[in-house]
């Protein structure tokens, strides 16, 4: 077996609103990502996802948010205590984030090959110029984006290549763990396929962890080893792709969420819904978090927080259902 | 044979650039019957957002003819325009941006009634609203609520209730969907079917997701920088694509599901190219593996190649 890169264990991460209101927005999440291993997190929005990835990096919003119980170990070192001098040091050498958006994530005013130059500086101080510039060449390449292109700004370039800009930034000190946030939500299907093929290739060189954040089950299909499915804050069932896509124990939740994507291969008159909204995050419901909406609420599901079940192997799920290890 | 609803003949719009003219669509033929939905999928940049306003008149073509119910109305007056709007809606792509945060969800959905001057009296009025809202699934307490203290879903569902307020028989419906979560485009999804069921309507579906797409058309046209490179009933487009672009669109699409992961992938490299003084020729022929030095010679013919299924490529 692999060796634990990451661990998270009972996470809870609130934000306050300025009305005085508290935001639950991560509640009791335990999770651990192996060294070279994807491990998707699926969710809506608003489930928690990047607040989760803000945790790790420790980029949470200083005034209104914190985290309120639980650690994180990043290779055996307590992310949740570090200093913010710590953090400097680990923040890009030793993970580094893609974030969604490639328009907002570049500074408009610096060049590519500036800000990639920056990165490779910034951890590299014993670096002279020539290295710097060679390492930029290198990255650039490795991206497949030109490099003599290294001078040009970020509004000359397309989403697609902008992004792969980012890929190259995050990757310029080769981190053992990467977290991408919906890094092709905001680009078209066939660029999407090529980002996606990027980043599966670049992870295998590098060995690199990715923790993928989408709400894109067939991206996580893809491109995952591992698939958290998150609700409401709290992990509702994890297990390696093949549990989830294939297993036959699911939460009710999954199985809503495969239920509401248009299948390509069997026509069907009417999807399936989930009915009902996500919760409000300052007011969240007794018991399992899922209830309101869930199609098989028990008495039970109303007033007891469940457990974890193993269902087998990797394979867990946080649901009355399954108490007793009834399997059907 | 049955007269087709909406109907266009060699449909342009180019917009003036300090480089050229942009061709955002150019030379589209397309018709829809009564009843169907055709969905219009093609990446960003593509011109399908462009078709759709044209066709309602909301942009004006650069030459070309819509013909509703036969009739063409790009020479129609503002007056007689005014009243074949009533018969064509749109529902736009964003719920945050396209409704008035300064409305509250009754006068949205009264405005078009109060423009076009449909309803005689407030009583009227409020009832039809009411009615509207219970149409799509509003909640009657949330007729006095603003905009910005409904979630997604729900404020699509006013879009949705505005364009239905004068009862229209064609709707363009610009990704409706693509804003939404998952679980909430599957509701939403659902309730444009059914409502197309209840009222007759028409749907042009513009969207980039082929899943969505392939669910609600029952006939799809695959645009590529202003053109349309294939157009077939759906069923026949996922069985047999004919042009590469369609062929790569749908390897592209990650599907949800691991017996499809072991396949070789066929990307296609390289990135949409300027819609500003397009070559002549192909659009796609840059990206195109199977491109020869036939694809850049002459513009090409749009080909019948089985019933119904049109493909422009030289291939066929």
């Amino acid at each position: 077996m692999a060796d634990k890169l990451l661990e998270i264990n009972d996470l809870e991460v609130i934000y306050t609103t300025e009305e005085g209101g508290i935001v639950n927005a991560v509640n009791g999440l335990d999770l651990t990502v192996n060294e070279g291993e994807t491990l998707g997190l699926v969710g809506e929005t608003g489930a928690g996802k990047t607040t989760v990835a803000l945790s790790i990096m420790k980029l949470l919003p200083e005034r209104v948010s914190r985290i309120t119980k639980g650690q994180i170990f990043l290779g055996g070192i307590d992310v949740t205590n570090a200093t913010e001098a710590d953090m400097r040091v680990m923040r890009g050498a030793a993970m580094s984030m893609i974030f969604q958006d490639p328009m907002t994530s570049l500074n408009p005013v610096q060049t590519i090959g500036n800000q990639i130059a920056e990165m490779v500086e910034l951890h590299n101080r014993d670096y002279n110029k020539k290295q710097i510039s060679d390492r930029v060449d290198e990255l650039l390449k490795l991206v497949g984006l030109p490099a003599d292109r290294k001078g040009e700004y970020p509004h000359q370039f397309s989403g697609g290549m902008r992004q792969r800009v980012v890929i190259a930034i995050s990757l310029a000190c080769e981190p053992k763990l990467l977290l991408a946030d919906e890094p092709t939500t905001a680009l078209d299907v066939t660029i999407q396929a090529q980002v996606l093929d990027l980043m599966n290739k670049l992870k295998e060189q590098f060995n690199t962890a990715m923790i993928l954040i989408t709400h894109d089950l067939g991206v996580v299909a893809q491109t995952c080893d591992r698939v958290a499915i998150m609700y409401a804050g709290e992990i509702v069932e994890i297990g390696t792709v093949a549990d989830i896509f294939e297993g036959r124990s699911h939460h009710p939740y999954t199985e809503g969420l495969f239920g509401s994507i248009p299948n390509l291969e069997k026509p069907t008159r009417r999807l399936q819904v989930i009915e009902g909204l996500m919760p409000d995050p300052t007011n969240l419901p007794e018991g399992c978090k899922f209830h309101p909406r869930c199609p098989e609420c028990m008495e039970i599901c109303k007033a007891v927080y469940p457990e974890v079940t193993i269902i087998e192997g990797e394979h867990r799920v946080k649901c009355h259902l399954f108490y007793n290890g009834d399997h059907s | 044979m049955e007269q087709p609803l909406i109907e266009t003949k060699d449909l342009r719009k180019y917009f003036k650039t300090p480089k050229g003219n942009l061709h955002a669509v150019d030379g589209i033929n397309l018709s829809i019957k009564k009843g169907n939905t055709l969905g219009v999928v093609g990446e960003s940049g593509c011109g399908k957002s462009t078709l759709g306003r044209t066709i309602l008149r909301l942009i004006e073509p650069t030459s070309g003819e819509v013909l509703y119910n036969g009739d063409n109305i790009i020479g129609y007056d503002k007056r007689k325009m005014n009243q074949m709007r009533k018969k064509m809606q749109i529902i736009f792509q964003d719920p945050y941006a396209s409704l008035n945060p300064r409305m509250t969800v009754s006068q949205i959905i009264a405005e078009p009634m109060i423009v076009c001057k449909t309803v005689s009296s407030r009583r009227e009025l409020n009832e039809r609203v009411y009615e509207l809202m219970d149409k799509v699934g509003l909640a009657d307490r949330l007729a006095n609520s603003y905009p910005h203290e409904l979630d997604g879903g729900r404020r699509q569902r006013i879009g949705i209730a505005r364009a239905l307020a004068l009862n229209p028989e064609f709707i363009v419906c610009d990704e409706p969907v693509s804003a939404l979560d998952v679980s909430i485009q599957a509701q939403s999804l659902n309730m444009l079917m059914d409502l197309q069921e209840s009222m007759d309507l028409t749907y042009m579906f513009i969207t980039h997701d082929l899943s969505v797409v392939k669910h609600i058309s029952d006939q799809i046209m695959v645009m590529y920088l202003g053109v349309c490179v294939e157009m077939s009933p759906t069923d026949d487009l996922f069985k047999s694509p004919l042009h590469t672009y369609t062929q790569a669109l749908l390897d592209a699409i990650p599907v949800p599901s691991l017996k499809f992961c072991t396949k070789t992938q066929n990307i296609i490299k390289g990135e949409i190219t300027s819609p500003i003084n397009p070559q002549s020729g192909c659009r796609f022929v840059t990206r195109c593996p199977k491109a020869s030095a036939a694809c850049t010679r002459e513009n090409l013919e749009i080909k019948e190649v089985s019933q119904g299924h049109f493909v422009a490529c030289v291939l066929y």
